[in-house]
C-alpha cells in the first residue's frame, strides 16, 4: 500500500480534529444502539445487563491493545486466537484450581506469549517477512505446543482468586475485569501518547524509513509491539479461564477477526501510522452491543455475520470518505 | 534472458525443498511413491492450487482477498443444491451458475475497493462475513448433493489412466501463467502492484483492471468450491476458512511479494505441495496431528526464510564472511 500513489490521499483521517470526530461518532452509535436495545427488550440498560456486556467487551478490548499497537506499525498479528487458546488451557493447567499458583502460572503464561510474539516480530523485523503469514506460522507452532501439552484434552481448573478476577466484583458492587480493563486503557493511552517509545510507534507506522533514517531503532520496536500482542492475547486467554473456568481448545479462533474487526471499527489505519486504543474500546463495546442487540431479535448465526460484515463496510466507507 | 534467470532463481529454491521432502518421504516410506498416493495427492492439492492463484492474481496488485473462503464455501453450497438429476440443461447450469456467483462476488469486492478506494484487508474481511452469512442461509449444515457422474468425472480418471486433477492443475497454472505473461490484463497487474500511479499515468485502465481481479480471483474460487463438492458429493458451509490463510501462505511460498508487482503462479503447486506432502508423510509415519501444527510451521518458516529477499542479503553477508575466515585461515596455513 506505501508503494501506492493513491492511497497516500486515499487515507482522510490524517487530522486530529477528524480523529476526535471519529470517536465521536462511535461514542454515538454506541448511545443509539443502547437506546434501540432499550426499545426492543425492557431492561436492556439494566445495570447487570451494561456489566455483562461490558465484561465480554472486555476481553475483546484486552486482546485488541496488542492488536492496536501492531496495526499502529502496519503490521497485522493473526496468531492472537491460538495465543488465547493457549493462554486459556494453560493457565488452567499450571493453577489446578488452587490460589497459590495464580500469581506465577498468570506471569509464566503471558511471559509465553510474549516469547511466540517476539518470535513473530523477530521474523517480521530481522528478515523482512510479511506479518501477515509469519503471526499465521506462529500461530500454528503454537496450536501445536498447546495440543501436545494438553494431549488434546486440557485439564485443570481456575482457581478461586482467577474466578474472582473473570466474574467477581468489587465490594460486590462493579465487575473486577472491567476494572483491569479500565486500568490496561489507561496505561495504553498514556503509553500510546505519552511516552517516547509509543511516539516511535506512531512514526514508524506512518513512514517506517524515515524513522530509521532519524534514529529510532525500528527493528527493535517492531519486535517489541508483536511481544506486547502475544502477552496482551495470552493474558485474555487467561482472564477467559477466570471466566468460565475450565479451558477450552476452541475459545481464541474467532478472536483473530474480531480483533481486527474492532481495531479497523475503532478507526485505527490499517496501513499504520494514524488511530489509537480510544477507538478500539468504543469499537469493542460497539462490536459487542451489536451482538447482543442481534441475539435480542433472535436473528440466527447467518444474519450476524452479515450485519458484522455490513458495519464493517459502512463504517469504512463513512472512514475514508473523500 | 536475465529475466528467465530470475524467474528461475524465484522458483527454484521452492521445488528443491519439494523434491527434497519427497525423497525423504520415500526413503522412510516406500509405500509414498505408490501411483494411488500420487493420485490422492493430485485431488487434494487441487482446490489449493485453485485458491492460492486466485491470491495471487491479487496479491500482485498489492491486494489481498480474505474472503477467498467465503466465495469457495458460497459457490460449494450452491453447487451442491442445484439440481443433480443427469439431464444435459441440469449439467450445463451445474457449470454455469456457481462460476457466475463466484465472479459477481469478487467483483463486488473490486468495486469497493477500486472505486471507493478502500483497504483491501478490510473490505474482503467485510465481505466474507456477509457471503459466510448467506451461505448459512442457503446451507445452515453439511448437506446437499450433486450428480454423481460430474463429481466421478471431476475427480476421476481420464481414459481410465490421467488423473483429471492433474489436468485441472497443469492447464490453470499453465492458463494462469499465460495471463500474467502474454495478455495486458496480466501484464498491467504487475504494473498496478508496483507503482499504480505511474500506471495510470502510462494510460492502464487500473480501476477496470482492479474490478476485473477480484472478479478472477471469485470466479478461480468457485472454481475450487465446484471442486470440492465434486470431490465429497455434498457441501459444507465452512468448507473454505482453512484456505483464506492457505492460500496466502501458498501463494508467499511460491515466490509472490505481498507488497505486489512481484511473483508468478509457477511455484504454486510446489507451495501446495509442501503444505500437504508434510501431512501426508506424517500421517504415513503414523505421527498425530498434534505435532503436524508444528511441523507444518516450521516447515512453512524454511520455506519463507529461503524465499524472503532479506534472508538471501543476510546469507550472502554470512557467505562472504565465511569465506573470507577460511581464506584467512588458508593463507596461514600456507605461511607456515
Amino acid at each position: 500500500m506505501n508503494k501506492n500513489g493513491k492511497s497516500i490521499n486515499q487515507i482522510k483521517l490524517s487530522d486530529m480534529a477528524s480523529q476526535n470526530k471519529l470517536i465521536f461518532l462511535l461514542f454515538f452509535l454506541i448511545l443509539i444502539l443502547f437506546i434501540i436495545g432499550e426499545t426492543l427488550s425492557k431492561g436492556f440498560l439494566a445495570r447487570d445487563h451494561i456489566y455483562a456486556i461490558l465484561r465480554t467487551a472486555s476481553f475483546l478490548g484486552i486482546v485488541s491493545i496488542g492488536q492496536t499497537i501492531v496495526i499502529l506499525t502496519g503490521g497485522i498479528d493473526l496468531s492472537v486466537g491460538p495465543l488465547i487458546t493457549m493462554g486459556n488451557v494453560f493457565s488452567c493447567m499450571l493453577i489446578n484450581g488452587l490460589d497459590s499458583n495464580t500469581a506465577w502460572a498468570v506471569l509464566a503464561v503471558i511471559l509465553l506469549g510474549m516469547i511466540f510474539g517476539s518470535f513473530s516480530g523477530l521474523f517480521v523485523s530481522y528478515l523482512g517477512i510479511s506479518p501477515l503469514v509469519i503471526t499465521l506460522v506462529t500461530g500454528s507452532l503454537v496450536t501445536g505446543v498447546t495440543l501436545i501439552f494438553s494431549h488434546g484434552a486440557p485439564k485443570g481448573l481456575a482457581s478461586p482468586l482467577l474466578r474472582f478476577i473473570g466474574v467477581g466484583r468489587l465490594f460486590n458492587i462493579f465487575p473486577v475485569i472491567i476494572i483491569i480493563w479500565i486500568i490496561l486503557s489507561f496505561l495504553t493511552i498514556l503509553f500510546l501518547n505519552f511516552s517516547v517509545l509509543g511516539r516511535k510507534i506512531y512514526y514508524i507506522g506512518a513512514n517506517e524509513k524515515a524513522a530509521f533514517m532519524s534514529g529510532v531503532k525500528t527493528k527493535f520496536i517492531k519486535t517489541f509491539v508483536y511481544a506486547i500482542s502475544g502477552g496482551a492475547a495470552a493474558l485474555t486467554g487467561t482472564l477467559m479461564a477466570g471466566y468460565t473456568q475450565t479451558a477450552f481448545l476452541g475459545i481464541g479462533n474467532e478472536y483473530i477477526m474480531w480483533s481486527i474487526a474492532t481495531v479497523v471499527i475503532g478507526g485505527t489505519s490499517i496501513t499504520g501510522g494514524k488511530g489509537g486504543y480510544i477507538g478500539t474500546i468504543a469499537g469493542a463495546i460497539l462490536f459487542i452491543l451489536l451482538e447482543s442487540i442481534l441475539t435480542i431479535v433472535n436473528i440466527p448465526e447467518a444474519g450476524r455475520q452479515i450485519a458484522n460484515g455490513a458495519i464493517i463496510l459502512i463504517l469504512i466507507n463513512i472512514y475514508y470518505k473523500q | 534472458m536475465k529475466e528467465s534467470q530470475q524467474k528461475i532463481r524465484l522458483y527454484f529454491p521452492i521445488y528443491i525443498v519439494v523434491i527434497i521432502i519427497y525423497v525423504i518421504a520415500g526413503i522412510i516410506e516406500p509405500r509414498f511413491f505408490t501411483w494411488n498416493n500420487n493420485v490422492n495427492l493430485f485431488t487434494r492439492i487441487t482446490p489449493l492450487i485453485l485458491a492460492g492463484m486466485a491470491q495471487t492474481f491479487v496479491i500482485l496488485t498489492g491486494g489481498i482477498d480474505l474472503s477467498i473462503g467465503s466465495i469457495i464455501g458460497l459457490t460449494n453450497v450452491i453447487a451442491a443444491s442445484l439440481p443433480y438429476i443427469n439431464t444435459p440443461l441440469n449439467i450445463i447450469l451445474w457449470f454455469l451458475i456457481p462460476p457466475i456467483v463466484g465472479f459477481g462476488v469478487g467483483v463486488i469486492n473490486g468495486y469497493f475497493i477500486s472505486k471507493k478506494e478502500l483497504p483491501p484487508l478490510i473490505v474482503t474481511l467485510a465481505t466474507s462475513a456477509i457471503w459466510l452469512g448467506v451461505t448459512l442461509y442457503i446451507m445452515p449444515i453439511p448437506g446437499g448433493t450433486v450428480s454423481l457422474s460430474v463429481a466421478l468425472t471431476i475427480t476421476g480418471r481420464l481414459f481410465n489412466v490421467i488423473p483429471v486433477p492433474l489436468l485441472i492443475i497443469i492447464s490453470s497454472v499453465l492458463i494462469g501463467h499465460s495471463v500474467l505473461g502474454k495478455t495486458e490484463f496480466g501484464r498491467s497487474l504487475y504494473a498496478i502492484g508496483g507503482n499504480e500511479l505511474i500506471a495510470y499515468e502510462s494510460g492502464i485502465p487500473c480501476e477496470k483492471y482492479k474490478i476485473l481481479v477480484y472478479g478472477v480471483s471469485g470466479l478461480l474460487g468457485s472454481f475450487a468450491g465446484m471442486f470440492l463438492s465434486g470431490w465429497m458429493f455434498s457441501a459444507d458451509p465452512i468448507i473454505g476458512e482453512p484456505y483464506v490463510l492457505n492460500s496466502i501462505a501458498v501463494a508467499v511460498i511460491a515466490g509472490t511479494a505481498l507488497s505486489g508487482g512481484k511473483g508468478g503462479v509457477v511455484g504454486i503447486i510446489g507451495g501446495a505441495y509442501i503444505f500437504y506432502l508434510l501431512n501426508n508423510i506424517l500421517n504415513l509415519l503414523g505421527i498425530t496431528a498434534f505435532y503436524q501444527y508444528i511441523a507444518k510451521g516450521l516447515v512453512l518458516i524454511i520455506a519463507l526464510v529461503i524465499s524472503s529477499p532479506d534472508a538471501s542479503k543476510i546469507l550472502q553477508n554470512f557467505k562472504n564472511k565465511v569465506l573470507y575466515s577460511k581464506n584467512k585461515e588458508l593463507g596461514e596455513i600456507g605461511r607456515d
